[in-house]
């Protein structure tokens, strides 16, 4: 019973704020509201026996990647809308087609499916931090070696990007 | 487990088409990042589904890979969109339309 209150609150958190990241006009609060988004989805993951993930969740989305966010809105500040000048109209009645196909093929899919109940005891410990551990470095080796390189290739490429925007300013 | 793995599949078949919302209708490229950033939750919302179904830490491991993917792509996003829109233009993907720098 628990379960299911904790789920219908963090449903209606989730889809609610996610409503707002996509409707806000202010881009500061689609940001907020991301937050809102992320920490329902913890709710979420903590529900389903995996606290660990839930709380990178928090520490890395919620607390590092929005800040990010954050800081870019405020750097770049309020511009203009620009008029509507978009040349993709023509073609903008395939990308609804295409959203609402994703979303009946999703519904009917899941609906028709017959998967049974889960086979996971209530006391498994499948989302302890050494679980995962163990499954990323005995069975997922490659998983972890190429999340590493990732990461590199993303701080290189960040700084050269820095570093490349400012010269064309005409500093150092 | 008193909620079916169904009830978190539509939640995330749900938060993906929000996110597919967000990417048609903002012009923003700030937003359509955080519309990306829903999508990619969805994804993961998913995968730990599977994982508590199949008593498998392999949908954990996958998730925290997806955590890690989507912290590497804002920061090249954001990277991006400084370096574009910085000192010129709105912010609207629309007017990012040449190569040319």
């Amino acid at each position: 019973m628990g379960e299911q209150i904790t789920f219908a609150i963090a449903c209606i958190g989730a889809v609610g704020f996610g409503i707002g990241v996509v409707f806000f006009k202010d881009a500061f609060r689609a940001a907020v509201s991301l937050i809102g988004t992320l920490l329902s989805v913890a709710l979420l993951f903590i529900v389903l026996l995996a606290p660990f993930v839930a709380a990178l969740q928090v520490i890395v989305y919620a607390g590092a990647i929005v800040v990010m966010f954050l800081f870019v809105i405020a750097y770049l500040g309020d511009r203009p809308v620009s008029p509507g000048t978009d040349r993709m109209d023509a073609v903008q009645p395939f990308a609804w087609l295409a959203l609402a196909g994703v979303a009946a093929f999703g519904a009917i899919t899941v609906l028709a499916s017959t998967i049974g109940p889960a086979t996971t005891p209530e006391n498994s410990d499948v989302g302890s931090p050494a679980s995962i551990g163990h499954a990323f470095l005995d069975q997922h080796i490659v998983a972890f070696e190429v999340t590493s390189l990732i990461l590199l290739i993303a701080a290189v490429g960040a700084v050269i990007l820095a570093k490349r925007a400012v010269m064309l300013e005409g500093g150092r | 487990m008193t909620v079916p793995i169904s009830a978190y599949l539509m939640l995330s078949v749900a938060l993906l088409v929000l996110g597919m919302l967000g990417v048609i209708r903002r012009r923003n490229p700030l937003l359509l990042l955080l519309s990306i950033e829903l999508m990619l939750n969805a994804g993961n919302v998913a995968l730990i589904g599977f994982s508590r179904q199949w008593n498998d830490p392999a949908g954990q491991v996958f998730a925290l890979v997806v955590m890690v993917v989507a912290a590497a792509e804002v920061v090249i996003g954001l990277g991006l969109t400084v370096a574009v829109f910085r000192s010129r233009m709105n912010l609207d993907v629309d007017e990012m339309s040449s190569m040319k720098g």
